[in-house]
């Protein structure tokens, strides 16, 4: 995995400017916090590339255009609008904090298998007998 | 022309879903079997699902669309007249490594659309003839399930236990028993006990879609291509194949193949296209001769047209609770076959099966409101984001498959100027979402929309439409008359006696469901023909 390093190809005020327009897609609330404060455009910026190097190219493309940030962001085509918001997305995703918050387990999906009796857990109360009940649905076909 | 190979007795086009199959059965059976693979063998060490950047990798390096990948042993896809982009996977295990691991037979009507709805062909065999053969692949896949499906004949019992339906499919059944519809809890070739070869149970990742990390479900590679290794195949891997060659007599009797950019032929008696639904009509059309200047074995024109693709809708409904949906598998928790069959009182025929799938992560729950035909009917990012993803876990999705009806204007040709690293022409894709299909999606969406109101939604909505599936399907058709088919029942073409075709190329109708349990099944049952009739078989001078 290539490792980017924005900070030399793009520059701190480029950063600062991924940050505030960043900010108008997560303005945060809530109790999750805006892009800049989840620092989309520091590290998880930085992972986010690296790992879709393909995304870049976009992102800058978006970063260079002088403008309000709201501004620049509704006049952007779909596809670049698209493409940017899905960096800063992932970026703002691949946090740690926000992802606990919205209720995902780990820092990525982890191991856990089923526990003894579990599939069993959810059908015990009878849950499929009126499945059952109404019968055969296929349709019958000539050989 | 460079190096050749020592001969086999059989040579397998592709290593993929339906060649590890068939390479397995026959090397057990006592053949030299080869399997010529553009792409490589997969490490799960090296599938993102279980690393932090596991959605933007299957965005980019991972993704189910070649072109987006854009790797050495993708070959590229114009799908500029197509309505939805083609999903596959090229490498050892081939798309079974990227699919759900959603299995579902084909319904007896499946068999027999024209003589029961008057549209489309009748396929040459029929549920009962191919039912020992699902039988003996479900026990090669592992499939998990529950027994006693109402919506199959009886004696549909998956081998192994079902994994649990989770608190998703609990909710949604008990709306499902409001509304008085069928459902039933998943059944996934993703094993729910470990395997005897030592991979473990599913974990529930959820990230089936993305390749298992744990090599727990069911891909080829893992279930098959291992084991026919050790039984004495050889899997070439970074070989792409040119064109399949004939002696003099009309036989096939090998392949050209490019590795590493050096030519290569490998020489066979007997030879089996396994390119998948897009290659196998592909590499055909490049193998024009003097006899067949249309493209190999395309007596019929039929190669590369009647391309079916099951352009899927989704509905999601937001829900109370968290529900935990992004726990695996990834697969379905449950699913559903109540408007399967034909009803003409719907204005269309043949139908549609729903699955309640889970929602990997926080990007693909974006999706929801940022895919092109979402009528979320409000923006994802902006003010009020943070409220939209604190919805992300307390959401459900059904997908719906419908069945795609076969038309000759879908097709797959030979593009004019762009080719791959080989310098081999490029597939070019056209296909239309016909109006039957339309139809059956419009229709089952909204009664997905029901079904989501009826298991407590605060609010539901069509999430998208014309997903791309992998379902590539039907451009070399199976079927007993020369004129109007590609191959027999059996899977061998009708002009050249010792080639077969065994992906899903030879569906006759596409069907309404998952095709990777009829793939496995036609490509067994070809093998056991192959074998069986071994001694009768014309094979290449």
């Amino acid at each position: 995995m290539t490792v980017l390093n924005l900070s030399d190809e793009l520059g701190d005020a480029s950063r600062a400017r991924l940050a505030e327009l960043a900010d108008v897609l997560i303005p945060g609330g809530s109790g999750l916090p805006s892009a800049s404060a989840a620092d989309v455009a520091g590290q998880w910026i930085n992972r986010v590339l690296a790992a879709h190097a393909g995304l870049a190219e976009a992102v800058a493309q978006v970063l260079a255009i002088p403008g309000a940030p709201d501004e620049v962001l509704r006049n952007l085509d779909r596809e670049a609008f698209e493409t940017f918001a899905f960096a800063v997305a992932g970026a703002y995703f691949m946090n740690p904090t926000v992802r606990n918050a919205l209720g995902y387990p780990g820092i990525a999906p982890r191991r856990m298998p089923s526990a003894e009796g579990e599939a069993e857990y959810y059908l015990e109360d009878g849950i499929l007998n009126p499945v059952i009940e109404r019968g055969p649905i296929y349709r019958q076909a000539p050989a | 022309m460079g190096s050749k190979q020592d001969h086999t007795d059989v040579l397998i086009v592709g290593a993929g879903t339906s060649a590890g199959i068939a390479a397995k059965h026959l090397a057990e059976a006592g053949f030299t079997v080869v399997c010529l693979e553009q792409g490589t063998w997969v490490d799960p060490g090296n599938l993102p699902g279980n690393k932090p950047e596991y959605e933007i990798l299957g965005a980019g390096n991972w993704h189910p669309d070649p072109n987006v990948r854009g790797r050495r042993e993708d070959y590229p896809l114009d799908h500029s007249e197509a309505d939805l982009p083609v999903w596959m996977y090229n490498g050892v295990g081939g798309s079974s490594v990227l699919y759900g691991g959603i299995w579902a037979r084909a319904l007896p009507s499946d068999f027999r659309v024209r003589s029961l709805d008057g549209v489309a062909d009748d396929w040459p065999i029929s549920y009962d003839e191919l039912l020992p053969y699902y039988q003996a692949v479900e026990r090669e896949m592992s499939v998990a399930g529950e027994a006693h499906n109402p919506a199959y004949p009886p004696g549909f019992e998956p081998p192994l236990p079902a994994a649990p339906i989770h608190r998703t499919g609990q909710i949604m059944a008990e709306g499902m028993n409001k509304l008085g519809w069928h459902w039933w809890p998943g059944t996934n070739s993703i094993p729910t006990v470990n395997r005897a070869s030592g991979e473990g149970q599913c974990v529930r990742y959820g990230v089936c879609r993305m390749g298992c990390p744990e090599a727990a479900k069911s891909s080829t590679d893992v279930t098959h291509l291992r084991d026919a290794v050790a039984l004495g195949a050889q899997v070439v891997t970074r070989a792409r194949v040119a064109r399949v060659t004939l002696d003099e007599h009309g036989r096939a009797n090998g392949a050209v193949y490019f590795r590493d950019g050096v030519e290569h032929f490998q020489s066979a008696s007997l030879v089996i296209m396994a390119a998948g639904g897009i290659g196998t009509p592909r590499l055909l059309l490049m193998s024009t001769s003097e006899r067949f200047p249309d493209g190999l074995a395309n007596s019929s024109g039929l190669v590369g047209k009647r391309l079916m693709l099951h352009p899927y809708g989704a509905a999601v409904g937001v829900y109370s609770d968290d529900l935990e949906n992004w726990l695996g598998p990834a697969g379905e928790h449950i699913g559903s076959m109540q408007f399967y069959e034909t009803d003409p009182s719907r204005g269309f025929v043949r139908g549609a099966k729903w699955s309640l799938l889970p929602i990997a992560g926080p990007l693909e729950a974006a999706e929801k409101w940022t895919h092109p035909l979402s009528l979320a009917g409000e923006e994802m990012w902006g003010d009020g984001s943070a409220g939209r993803m604190q919805d992300f876990v307390r959401m459900l999705q059904w997908h719906v498959i419908p069945e795609d009806l076969p038309e000759e204007t879908n097709a797959v040709s030979l593009h004019p100027t762009l080719t791959d690293s080989d310098g081999l022409p490029a597939a070019k894709v056209r296909y239309r979402v016909a109006e039957n299909t339309r139809k059956i999606v419009d229709f089952n969406l909204a009664r997905a929309l029901e079904a989501h109101q009826a298991a407590g939604a605060t609010k539901s909505w069509v999430a998208g439409r014309n997903f791309m599936t992998g379902h590539n399907t039907g451009t070399a058709k199976m079927g007993n008359d020369p004129a109007t088919s590609v191959v027999d029942r059996f899977g061998r073409t009708h002009d050249v006696p010792n080639l077969y075709i065994i992906d899903a190329s030879v569906f006759t109708t596409s069907t309404g469901v998952n095709p990777t349990a009829t793939i496995c099944a036609l490509a067994k049952r070809t093998a056991t023909y192959i074998a069986s009739n071994a001694r009768s078989q014309e094979v290449a001078s």
